[in-house]
């Protein structure tokens, strides 16, 4: 039965009847049979149980290595891990994301989303897993170092760039799961932090809604006011290597 | 009329160039309206290429094959005044992007497309600000995907879609009278491959397709020459037209077609067909035929378009194959 | 890159590490560890001083006088060069005397014109400037990036490229205004004169005739050059320059000649009978950025560098610390990462190289002595630029 399937499909064309698969990511049913709406390579997920069918999708994510331009220093990402197939590249509930703050308000820092990470809400604390190179596999430009080499910014559109990101807020009250009542958004986040955060709610048309409230959430990366790279030293302070300031964040776990 | 953003010309505009053969009415001109030397049922050949745009989500770039009066008249030049034009055009997707703030709440993936002309694509320049038949091209264009994309996983984003388009077809002759109120025949083929190009480059940005749409067009042509004077021509039905290899187009029409499930979902028909009867049978209304037509030559392009969406599959994945 | 790499709690792979860091990435690129004995590369693979690969394609266009596609990696310009006719009667401030005191203005100079091509002065040069007979326009809202919104008038990059190439255009006064005019020879015998004289018919008669008799301009050539970019990554100018270069190059104008009876000027189809337009040398454009290890460098306070800092930058340098790089044709990552710019256009006359125009903005970092250096690059980017010119 599988043999009968192709490695790659291009949208339009019949993979299998329904009877035999579960329809997946990337394909979608018309007349009692599975067609591909993507153009990719065929995966075949096994069922879960044994009453089920086995799930047929098209996968969108090229599971690149890293660009032939970067030869020296890339770390391999080798093994094709099983990362989940998703129906889209779009943020959605329960997806770990990559944000830079773009403003800090008393009641909510408002970030933009630069990276979508992995959408199974993992408590592994972990390294984000390698084998998601490409989190983002439709949006070519966000996982494709040649799109991102040639496109990152155009001189002018360094304020435009996030209107082309998805904007997303984190609310006071979502940034910490302990003394809530007392987070001074200051203290938590810097415009120009890189945070990361999972998404909780859709929102409305304009923002998805983020949560920093987990230990291995919050800041990963941030400049003191000096310019420098910071390193964290506890749970809400990072310093800076140069001068040995220490500033306030809601700082994300180092692993 | 003055743009400040851009550089214009002299204030007092300019002329095109008038060819001394041209305002010699006696048809004396060495050139003559080029023949069609396809079959009727012949397709001219499409270069179809993908990816060619990193920087866009999606991209492709489209060129019909030149005629072959325009092929002699490229090899060995002899007038200025080009016989044909072939169509090249770039279309580039991207997106999924955030909708701009202003916009409403949206569950599905917003479309939006754009058509423009490059000043030099036509035999008459175009201008910089899109005109009327552009913003037509781009309402056709959008009918065609529409029905195709599925919309519904793609929730509260923006998809752009901007067609470029390098060198059009012509509308007709050159000689013919300019003034004909002959419609615009050219952007019926650049329709066609506007939705050709669209496709691909939205298959290469890994939107979800229903099935790749291809456009085809078709059209009842009375070429006789006896036929100027006598009502006794039979017209003919032929796919893929270059209307400048045509005298008379008395009716066309461009598809865009789903070949995997046998779908129509744009569909543009110019012209008068009730009178063309095509003889044979007399059942096959006009407009039946044409629609049939725009439906084969679609299928000849989805051809083409297969393997252009195959190769990008095949580049994208080439890696993960190799690791698997 | 981890080794390199400043954040301290992620690993990332690379494609996400050059989003999130993009300086980081760069600067890990540029100055790998001593330990790693790895070349200073540019992220995209490049020497700091190596242009991306550059071809060109002309004459593919068919409603264009000329036309050109320039590709220099993955930036492509498409360029098409459409000729029309000013006639001068259109021209509100032309007057009879303006033409005849042309005609005789140039009547001085036939003779060096001939002779030097190099050194001619022509008078009425100014008359490109003054009629407005190049019209060049750039177009980004082709989808070429993303952040272009099509239909949108055009973005300030966009004017200010186009700007650049009309003023590189004056400048150089690459297009000669002769080949610009349509000449009429008055009829001075009856009617058996000669009407339709081409240059060197037009020429001798002068110089046999008297000379007030009428020769007149009837009308100009203005060239609409349009550039297409289809897809930006990065050093538009360069590639649209080139493109533009090209075109002009592959440009041929009809002969055209005043028709008395139909008063018009009207043309001739015939390809034998057109001629190409003779561009004054071959101005070749070469764009840099800077790129500084300091991240901070934009947006903290200039502070020149004394003597002592500098003396610390020297011995840097000599101890193989380099704190900045200097990027040749920079792609769109580098462009985003860099304040300081330096656009050099330079030409070769006889072997000598000729800067015809240079530009530096956005920062300090580039000294003279630099700036040396990159005339001598930008030297050979003309050479092999010529090459790809000459072969297409």
């Amino acid at each position: 039965m599988a043999s009968t399937l192709p490695t790659l499909a291009i949208p339009g064309q019949r993979l299998a009847p329904v009877s035999s698969y579960a329809a997946g990511p990337g394909t979608h049913v018309q007349n009692a049979n599975i067609y591909a709406s993507i153009a990719g390579p065929v995966l075949v997920n096994p069922a879960s149980s044994k009453t089920a069918k086995s799930t047929l999708s098209v996968s969108r994510s090229p599971l690149r290595t890293a660009a032939p331009a970067a030869p020296q220093s890339a770390p391999k990402s080798t093994a094709p891990g099983p990362s989940k197939l998703r129906y889209n590249t779009l943020p959605a509930v329960d997806s770990i994301v990559l944000a830079r703050v773009t403003r800090v308000q008393k009641r909510q820092a408002t970030v933009s989303i630069l990276v979508v990470l992995d959408e199974s809400a993992s408590n592994k604390a972990g390294p984000p897993p390698t084998t998601t190179t490409a989190p983002t596999g439709g949006a070519s430009d966000n996982d494709n170092i040649e799109a991102i080499l040639s496109s990152a910014a155009n001189p002018e559109n360094h304020s435009n760039s996030d209107e082309l990101r998805f904007q997303a807020l984190i609310r006071k009250e979502d940034v910490r799961a302990v003394e809530k009542d007392r987070v001074v958004m200051d203290e938590m986040f810097r415009v120009g932090d890189i945070v990361r955060g999972t998404v909780i709610s859709l929102g409305d048309q304009s923002f998805y809604y983020l949560t920093t409230a987990r230990n291995d959430l919050g800041v990963v990366m941030a400049r003191s006011e000096a310019g420098n790279m910071m390193f964290p030293v506890s749970w809400k302070e990072m310093r800076d290597p140069v001068t040995g300031v220490a500033e306030l964040r809601k700082v994300a776990r180092p692993f | 009329m003055t743009d400040r953003r851009r550089i214009n010309g002299p204030p007092s505009g300019t002329r095109p160039a008038v060819f001394a053969s041209s305002l010699k009415s006696a048809s004396g001109a060495a050139t003559e309206r080029p023949r069609r030397h396809r079959q009727p049922n012949e397709l001219r050949k499409i270069f179809l290429k993908t990816g060619l745009i990193p920087s866009a989500s999606g991209s492709a770039y489209l060129e019909y094959e030149p005629s072959a009066s325009l092929a002699a008249a490229r090899s060995s030049p002899q007038s200025l005044i080009p016989p044909s034009s072939a169509l090249k055009l770039a279309c580039t997707v991207h997106g999924p992007k955030p909708l701009p703030r202003s916009a409403t709440f949206s569950p599905n993936l917003v479309l939006t497309t754009h058509v423009k002309y490059a000043p030099f694509a036509a035999r008459q320049r175009k201008g910089h600000i899109r005109d009327a038949s552009e913003r037509d091209l781009g309402v056709h264009l959008e009918t065609a995907l529409r029905g195709v994309i599925v919309a519904e996983r793609w929730p509260k984003s923006g998809l752009d879609i901007t067609i470029t388009i390098l060198e059009a077809e012509d509308d007709r002759w050159w000689g013919d009278a300019p003034d004909s109120h002959d419609a615009p025949w050219g952007m019926m083929n650049v329709l066609a491959g506007c939705i050709t190009a669209a496709s691909a480059a939205i298959a290469d940005a890994r939107i979800d397709c229903l099935d790749l749409v291809a456009g085809g067009v078709a059209a009842i042509v009375s070429d006789d020459e006896a036929a100027e004077e006598g009502n006794s021509s039979t017209p003919k039905l032929m796919l893929d037209t270059d209307p400048a290899e045509h005298k008379s187009i008395l009716s066309a029409c461009v598809v865009a077609y789903m070949p995997a499930r046998d779908e129509i979902t744009e569909i543009w028909l110019k012209g008068d067909h009730s009178k063309a009867s095509l003889g044979v049978d007399d059942s096959s209304l006009g407009h039946e035929a044409l629609i049939d037509g725009a439906v084969n030559a679609a299928r000849g392009a989805h051809t083409v378009l297969v393997e252009a969406v195959r190769e990008s599959a095949e580049r994208y994945a080439g890696l993960s194959t190799s690791d698997s | 890159m981890a080794s390199s790499a400043p954040p301290p709690a992620l690993t990332l792979p690379p494609s996400q590490f050059a989003r999130l860091q993009p300086h980081a990435y760069l600067l890990a690129h540029l100055s790998p560890p001593a330990s790693s004995n790895q070349p200073s590369l540019r992220a995209n693979g490049r020497q700091p001083a190596q242009f991306r690969p550059t071809s060109a394609n002309t004459g593919s266009l068919t409603h264009t006088n000329g036309s050109a596609v320039v590709r220099v990696g993955d930036t492509t310009a498409v360029c098409g060069v459409r000729a029309e006719l000013l006639p001068t009667s259109d021209i509100a401030s032309w007057s009879v005397s303006h033409a005849s005191s042309d005609a005789r203005k140039r009547q001085q100079n036939t003779t060096t014109t001939t002779k030097n091509d190099d050194t001619d002065a022509d008078a009425e040069e100014s008359q490109i400037q003054d009629l407005h007979l190049l019209v060049p326009n750039l177009s980004l809202s082709t989808g070429c990036a993303p952040g272009f919104v099509p239909g949108a008038p055009p973005s300030a990059l966009a004017q200010s490229l186009s700007h650049q190439i009309l003023g590189l255009l004056h400048s150089t006064r690459l297009v000669r205004a002769e080949d610009l005019r349509v000449w009429y020879q008055v009829p001075t015998f009856g009617g058996d004169e000669e009407m339709e004289v081409d240059a060197d018919a037009e020429e001798e008669e002068e110089g046999q005739k008297g000379q007030n008799d009428g020769k007149e301009i009837k009308a100009f050539w203005v060239l609409y050059i349009d550039v297409m970019i289809v897809s930006l990554a990065g050093n538009a100018f360069d590639a649209a320059w080139a493109a533009v270069l090209a075109a002009l190059r592959d440009t041929r104008l009809p002969r055209a000649w005043w028709d008395a009876d139909n008063e018009m000027v009207v043309c001739s189809e015939a390809v034998a009978e057109a001629t190409r337009l003779s561009l004054r040398g071959l101005p070749v454009a070469s764009s840099f950025c800077v790129f500084e290890a300091d991240a901070a460098a934009g947006w903290r306070a200039v502070i020149v560098p004394d003597a002592e800092e500098e003396k610390m930058i020297e011995e840097d340098q000599r101890r193989g610390m380099q704190r900045r790089w200097v990027l040749a044709d920079p792609d769109g990552y580098e462009e985003g990462l860099s304040q300081e710019r330096i656009c050099l256009v330079v030409d070769k006359e006889m072997g000598k190289t000729v800067i015809v125009k240079m530009e530096k903005n956005g920062g300090w970092a580039v000294d003279g002595r630099e700036l040396k250096q990159l005339v001598d690059i930008a030297a050979e980017r003309w050479e092999s630029v010529k090459q790809i010119l000459e072969q297409c």
